[in-house]
C-alpha cells in the first residue's frame, strides 16, 4: 500500500519505512547509536529529498531512542549522570560545529571537508574497535570480563586522574572529572554538527575506550544522550526549515520503536566484545560505501540542493 | 482667378490625401480580417480538452492519468506539450575532485525552467517542425536548453553538457519526458480529425497549475494552437500538514516530537506488558 508523504512530497510503498526503521531501530537498540549514517542515504535511495530524509530520520530517532532507553534503563543500564555531562558537552559543541560549518561554506570546498572528516572517523573508529575487540575476545576466552574494570595505569588515566572536580558515576562505576565527559560530548558535538550526523558511531567508542564504561552501560546512555539531542534537532529543523514529514516519520518509528526494544533485548545476550565487533562491522562497511560512492562515476552529476 | 485656382488645387489635394488615407484604412481591414480568416482559421478548429483536469493528492494518491481529447484540421500532425510555470532551480553539481574523488563542487542554478516539462507527438519532433518553429514554441529539449539560463557556465558546450545533465535528473524524477507515437488519431464523421491521449500523471508532479499546449503542425510549422489546464491540489488531512508544516512550523515541529515520545513510551508499555506475560 502507498501512502502520500506531505512534505517530501512523493508517495511511498509503506513496507519501505516501517521495514527501514524495524532494521535501523533495531541497531539502535543494539549498539546505542541513533542509524543516521544509515538511515538517511536509505531515505534518499527510496526518492526522499536529501533534507527531509534527515530531518524526518532525527523525528523517528526521538521515538526510537525513547524506546530504547526505556528498556535499558528498565534493566538499569543509563547512567543519567554522565548522559547529562555529555549533553552539556555536545551542546556547547553544536554551537562550535555549526560555526565551523560556517567558516568552511566561507572558505570553499566545504564539502571536501565534511566528506573527508566523516570517511576518517568511520575509518579510524571501525579499524580501532575491530582490532581491540578481535584481540580482547582472543585474550579471555571463556571469561566475561567488563572493559570498565581492566584499568589500566597509563599517562592518559594519570593525566585525568590529576583534573579537579571528580566526580563518581554510579551507575558506570567510573570517577571522572566533570570536565572529561563535557569535553569529549563537545568534541563529538563539534565533530556531528560538521558531519551532518547525530555523532552515535563517535559517542559509543569513546565512552567505551576513554571514559572506560561498561559496554551495557554505554548503550543505553549513549540513547539517553542522543533522545535530546535529537529532539533539538527535529525542533530547529522543522521550524526552520519545514523539512520534517510527519507522516514518513510515523511511518518510519512504527518500525524502529519495536525494532529498538528486541535490539535492547538481543544485546543483553550478546557479550561487551561482540557487540563492539558487530558495531565496528557495521561502520566499516559504511566507510567502504562511502569509498565506493567517492570512487565510483555517479549516474546523475546533479542533485537537489539543500542541507549542506 | 489665380488665388481660386490655388485653393481649389489644395482642397483637391486634401481631398485626394483624406481618400487615400481611408483607402488605406479599408485596405489594412480587409487584409486583417483575412488574415483573421485565412491564417488562423484555428482558434474555431483545433480544440483541446483534458479530461481529469483536477488533480487531488489525497493519503492515498499514487500519481493519476490525465488524458487530452479534441479535433483538428485533417491531415496535421500534433504536438502536446504539459508544462510548470518557469522559475529557477538550484541543483548541486557533482564533480572530480583531485582527479579522483567525486563530490559536490558548486551550485548550478537554471533559470526559465519549468520544473516540468512533457512532450507527445504524432511523429518526432524533428522530422514535423523546423528549428525556428520548435524554438519560438520551445518545443523539445533543444529548444528549451535555448530558452534557458545556466550559471556559471564557461561557454555554450558546458552550457550543453549541464543541461543535458538536468534533462536526466529531471527524468529520472519522471517529471521530464518526451515521446511520439502515443497520440490517437481517427478521421470523425464530419471529416475532421479526433485525436486522444492518454498519459500518467507522475505523482512526484508538484501540486500548482500546469499547461497543456496543443499545437497543430503542418509544412513544418505550427498552424494552429490550443490550451487547456490541469490543476493538481493537494486536499484534506495532507493540505492540513503541509500548511501546518510551512505556517505553524513551531506547533508542527512540537507535534512531531510529541508523537514521537509518546510512541517511543507507547511501544515501551506494550513490551513491557508483554514481557511479563510471558
Amino acid at each position: 500500500m502507498y501512502l502520500y508523504l506531505p512534505v517530501a512530497l512523493t508517495s511511498i510503498n509503506i513496507l519501505v519505512p516501517v521495514g527501514l526503521g524495524l532494521a535501523v531501530g533495531l541497531l539502535s537498540g543494539l549498539f546505542g547509536v541513533g542509524g543516521g549514517f544509515l538511515m538517511t542515504p536509505l531515505l534518499i535511495m527510496f526518492g526522499i529529498p536529501s533534507t527531509v530524509a534527515a530531518a524526518t530520520d532525527s523525528n523517528q530517532i526521538v521515538a526510537a531512542s525513547t524506546s530504547g532507553t526505556y528498556a535499558h534503563w528498565k534493566v538499569g543500564n543509563v547512567d543519567f549522570k554522565m548522559g547529562l555531562y555529555l549533553l552539556a558537552g555536545g551542546f556547547l559543541g553544536g554551537i562550535v560545529g555549526v560555526q565551523g560549518i560556517k567558516l568552511l561554506h566561507a572558505m570553499g570546498n566545504a564539502d571536501f571537508v565534511i566528506k573527508m572528516t566523516y570517511v576518517l572517523m568511520l575509518g579510524i573508529v571501525g579499524v580501532y574497535m575491530f582490532i581491540e575487540s578481535l584481540q580482547s575476545m582472543k585474550k579471555k576466552k571463556n571469561t566475561v570480563v567488563e572493559e570498565a574494570k581492566e584499568e589500566k595505569e597509563s599517562a592518559m588515566g594519570r593525566f585525568l586522574k590529576s583534573l579537579p572536580l571528580q566526580t563518581r558515576f554510579e551507575k558506570s562505576g567510573i570517577t571522572h572529572s566533570i570536565f572529561v565527559p563535557i569535553v569529549l560530548g563537545g568534541f563529538v558535538g563539534i565533530l556531528a554538527a560538521i558531519m551532518g550526523v547525530g555523532g552515535g558511531f563517535l559517542m559509543v567508542p569513546i565512552m567505551v575506550y576513554m571514559l572506560r564504561m561498561p559496554m551495557h552501560v554505554v548503550v543505553g546512555t549513549s540513547l539517553f544522550q542522543i533522545l535530546f539531542t535529537c529532539i533539538e534537532v527535529t525542533f530547529l529543523q522543522a521550524y526552520t526549515n519545514h523539512s520534517v514529514d510527519f507522516i514518513l516519520a510515523v511511518l518510519l518509528l512504527l518500525g524502529s520503536t519495536v525494532g529498538a526494544q528486541v535490539g535492547a533485548v538481543f544485546g543483553r545476550k550478546l557479550k561487551a566484545d561482540q557487540l563492539k565487533i558487530l558495531l565496528a562491522g557495521i561502520v566499516l562497511a559504511v566507510t567502504v560505501k562511502i569509498i565506493f560512492e567517492l570512487t565510483l562515476t555517479p549516474s546523475l552529476l546533479l542533485s537537489q540542493a539543500g542541507g549542506h | 482667378m489665380h488665388i481660386h485656382l490655388h485653393s481649389f488645387i489644395i482642397h483637391y489635394a486634401r481631398f485626394i490625401g483624406s481618400t487615400r488615407f481611408l483607402g488605406t484604412l479599408l485596405l489594412m481591414l480587409v487584409f486583417s480580417l483575412f488574415q483573421l480568416a485565412g491564417a488562423r482559421p484555428a482558434s474555431a478548429m483545433l480544440t483541446a480538452k483534458a479530461n481529469h483536469d483536477h488533480i487531488t493528492i489525497d493519503f492515498f494518491y499514487h500519481g493519476s492519468t490525465v488524458s487530452v481529447r479534441g479535433e483538428s484540421d485533417p491531415n496535421v500532425d500534433l504536438v502536446i506539450k504539459i508544462t510548470s510555470p518557469e522559475g529557477h532551480q538550484v541543483l548541486k553539481q557533482r564533480g572530480k575532485v583531485g582527479g579522483m574523488l567525486w563530490m559536490n563542487v558548486g551550485q548550478l542554478k537554471f533559470e526559465n525552467t519549468p520544473n516540468f516539462y512533457e512532450i507527445f507527438s504524432t511523429k518526432k519532433i524533428d522530422d514535423i517542425l523546423s528549428r525556428e518553429e520548435m524554438e519560438k514554441y520551445t518545443i523539445g529539449y533543444t529548444a528549451l536548453q535555448k530558452h534557458v539560463d545556466v550559471t556559471p557556465v564557461a561557454n555554450e558546450e558546458e552550457k550543453t553538457k549541464w543541461f543535458t545533465e538536468f534533462v536526466r535528473f529531471k527524468e529520472d524524477s519522471k517529471v521530464y519526458a518526451t515521446s511520439f507515437g502515443k497520440i490517437e488519431t481517427t478521421m470523425n464523421k464530419d471529416g475532421r480529425q479526433d485525436y486522444y491521449i492518454l498519459t500518467d500523471w507522475p505523482y512526484q508532479a508538484q501540486p500548482g497549475d500546469y499547461l497543456v499546449s496543443v499545437y497543430a503542425v503542418k509544412n513544418g510549422k505550427v498552424v494552429e494552437q490550443a490550451e487547456t489546464k490541469v490543476n493538481v491540489e493537494q486536499v484534506g488531512m495532507v493540505k492540513t500538514l503541509a500548511t501546518m508544516a510551512k505556517n505553524n512550523a513551531a506547533f508542527y515541529g512540537i507535534l512531531s516530537i510529541g508523537v514521537a515520545l509518546g510512541a517511543g513510551f507507547g511501544v515501551s508499555l506494550v513490551f513491557r506488558k508483554g514481557g511479563g506475560a510471558h
